[in-house]
């Protein structure tokens, strides 16, 4: 779900880049775009994301060739993920003052998800971070947000390479899918000792009358990946559209 | 262009400052449609002519909106050349001829239907109610009729000679979809929680465990609780079906499916712990729950006044709008401090609520019902502020000095 959203046409973060599929395949839309100022700010903000899930993306691959196998990777870049994945909150701010084109909301429930399973899933739960699943959705966000990233600091520096837009508007259809079965099963995985530990659960009686069921929630998290299918060839179809379009451009040029 | 008939031109100078309002003699601003012909001196060219709204009696007087329109036109006429502040202007007026209204599809521009013999005094209501007569599946209340595609909708009032359309008049279709009248909503919405609640309150099998089947709670608070929560929604019921006058008939139907799970799910979740057998009472006591009790017949009657004074502001079946004042009634004071009292009252009815329950529960209802009236009460305090040039600067839209 969080990997989708990251991928997803309809988001943007920089220029009238982000919003890709529609907006640029309209061009009908005034694209006023952030002040001189706001955009600086974005190209280092992108910028400095982009060069943070490299040092991920690097991180894992040292692991890998130090330890030998791919198992319990997590451990060696748990910091820088949990830091760059945080710091995509800033995102909620900059559609929340309008320096990017996008709807709060979408943007706010896309980087919450992902928050959401850094830490009230991987870190909450020391015994999933072993799982191998972690590394299925920590590789599929950190090839995403590299290019996603990149894309938009191009975007914002008014030159975007073909290449660069092809893996945004591609590479998703294999990162897609791998991402949510890793967070799925992660979840899944976390279940049993979330059960034994009566995590970050409330039951009655208390003071304030109020219960809460930790596991129930996660369950009901799971459910809410169901609609995901639809979201993912929904994209697909914006592909078709979005790389068709550049393609004519290129035409004509 | 239209084919202009006989005309009684008048000259009209621009003046000089064009800040000034244009004075036109009596007999040109009628309440026919009109047309300016340019013509520049000293070297005529082409006529620029412009359509425009009928004008007042008044003529290009500062209270004519149509004079503003006009001042800019030709200002801008001005800087970008094709007048000079020297060229006179004639003006003309005649009554506006129709031969038609073509209804086109707002996103396709297909063409959907075209009325002749409309007549020019025709309403909006009117050629919807014709439009449903070809296109029998899209109701009035489901039409959207613009002069432009983006633009938007007419409101059923407006009078066809009165719009800026040619000879024969475009609109612009627009599906609302589905529509579902807003007493239906009400009704459905309320009547849920009524009974919901009552279900958790009687411990109806299978929501708690089987040996607390229709128990009854030894917490006095709890029946209290019951009383006041299916008075909350009785109250509303009645006042849907005999108090509120709606501006609107209807509204798209899949709000009903949203407000309905809203009103349904908290009810439900309230519900279940206010009822639940190992409910806490207040920590407080009865000190708390007849103070709770008390702000809430409080709020309840205040809410209840100011349904009452909105009802009287407009008469039955009209859209009139206009500024609520306090009455003699002290719970309608509240206006004198807030545009929308009856939302504050509903805050102030649900915090007591929370408070005679100790249930965080209520207490998050609450904060999200906060959120969507504050919005509501933003909007319409805003709405109250470009309508009206006087409007009370005391008020704020809901909570008195601060939102």
């Amino acid at each position: 779900m969080a990997v989708a959203a990251a991928t997803a046409a309809s988001r943007g973060n920089g220029g009238g880049g982000g919003r890709a599929g529609a907006g640029e395949a309209s061009g009908a839309r005034k694209k006023k775009g952030p002040g001189p100022l706001a955009t600086a700010y974005l190209v280092i903000y992108n910028v400095v994301m982009t060069a943070g899930w490299l040092v991920i993306a690097v991180g894992l691959v040292r692991a890998y060739l130090a330890k030998g196998s791919y198992h319990s990777l997590y451990y060696s870049i748990e910091k820088p993920l949990k830091f760059f994945q945080t710091g995509a909150l800033l995102e909620i701010l900059h559609c929340a003052i309008g320096i990017v084109p996008s709807s709060v909301v979408l943007t706010s429930f896309q980087v919450m998800s992902r928050v959401f399973l850094i830490w009230a899933v991987t870190h909450s739960v020391k015994e999933v971070q072993s799982e191998d699943s972690v590394l299925l959705f920590v590789i599929a966000w950190t090839i995403t947000e590299i290019i996603r990233y990149s894309f938009y600091t191009f975007s914002l520096l008014n030159h975007l390479p073909y290449l660069i837009k092809w893996a945004r508007y591609t590479l998703f259809i294999v990162l897609y899918p791998m991402g949510v079965s890793g967070e799925l099963l992660t979840i899944y995985a976390a279940l049993p000792f979330v059960r034994q530990a009566g995590l970050y659960s409330i039951s009655l009686p208390n003071k304030y009358n109020f219960s809460f069921d930790y596991y129930a929630f996660l369950i009901l998290i799971m459910i809410s990946y169901i609609p995901l299918p639809q979201l993912y060839f929904h994209m697909i179809h914006q592909r078709r559209k979005v790389l068709s379009h550049t393609e004519e451009h290129k035409k004509f040029e | 262009m239209w084919a202009l008939p006989a005309w009684d031109p008048a000259t009209i100078n621009i003046p000089a400052t064009m800040g000034q309002a244009l004075c036109l003699p009596g007999a040109l601003c009628s309440n026919l449609f009109w047309h300016i012909q340019c013509v520049p001196l000293p070297s005529p060219t082409r006529p620029v002519a412009w359509p425009c709204y009928p004008c007042s009696l008044e003529g290009f007087s500062k209270l004519c909106p149509e004079a503003t329109w006009l001042r800019r036109a030709l200002s801008s006429a001005v800087t970008t050349g094709s007048l000079a502040r020297t060229s006179r202007v004639l003006a003309l007026s005649y009554p506006h001829v129709h031969d038609g209204v073509e209804i086109l599809d707002a996103k396709t521009r297909e063409k959907l239907c075209f009325l002749d013999k409309v007549e020019p005094h025709a309403t909006i209501a009117e050629i919807k109610n014709l439009f449903t007569k070809s296109h029998p599946q899209w109701y009035p209340t489901r039409q959207s009729l613009r002069l432009d595609p983006k633009g938007k909708s007419l409101k059923d009032e407006d009078v066809l000679q009165k719009l800026p359309v040619g000879t024969t008049a475009t609109l612009y279709f627009r599906d609302l979809g589905a529509q579902i009248s807003w007493v239906t909503v009400f009704l459905t919405e309320y009547t849920g929680p009524l009974f919901i609640y009552l279900l958790f309150y009687f411990r109806v099998p299978f929501i708690y465990g089987h040996k607390y089947d229709f128990t009854s709670s030894r917490h006095t608070v709890v029946h209290l609780a019951c009383i006041c929560h299916s008075f909350h929604y009785i109250k509303r019921l009645l006042e849907t079906l005999f108090v509120h006058r709606f501006s609107h008939g209807t509204m798209p139907l899949r709000n009903i499916f949203k407000n309905c799970t809203y009103y349904w799910g908290f009810a439900a979740w309230m519900a279940y712990y206010i009822n639940h057998p190992l409910y806490t009472p207040p920590t407080y006591g009865a000190q708390q729950v007849k103070l709770a009790l008390a702000i809430f017949v409080i709020c309840q009657l205040g809410n209840f006044s100011i349904h009452m004074a909105l009802r009287d502001l407009r008469p039955a079946g009209s859209k009139t709008r206009k500024i609520p004042y306090p009455t003699k009634n002290p719970f309608t004071w509240l206006f004198l401090l807030v545009s929308c009292p009856n939302y504050t009252y509903e805050l102030g009815s649900w915090i007591s609520f929370a408070l005679m329950t100790q249930c965080l529960p209520v207490a998050l209802f609450s904060l999200v019902g906060f959120t969507q009236m504050t919005i509501w009460a933003k909007g319409k305090h805003r709405s109250y502020l470009k309508e009206f040039r006087d409007y009370p600067p005391l008020r704020m839209p809901i909570i008195p000095f601060l939102l």
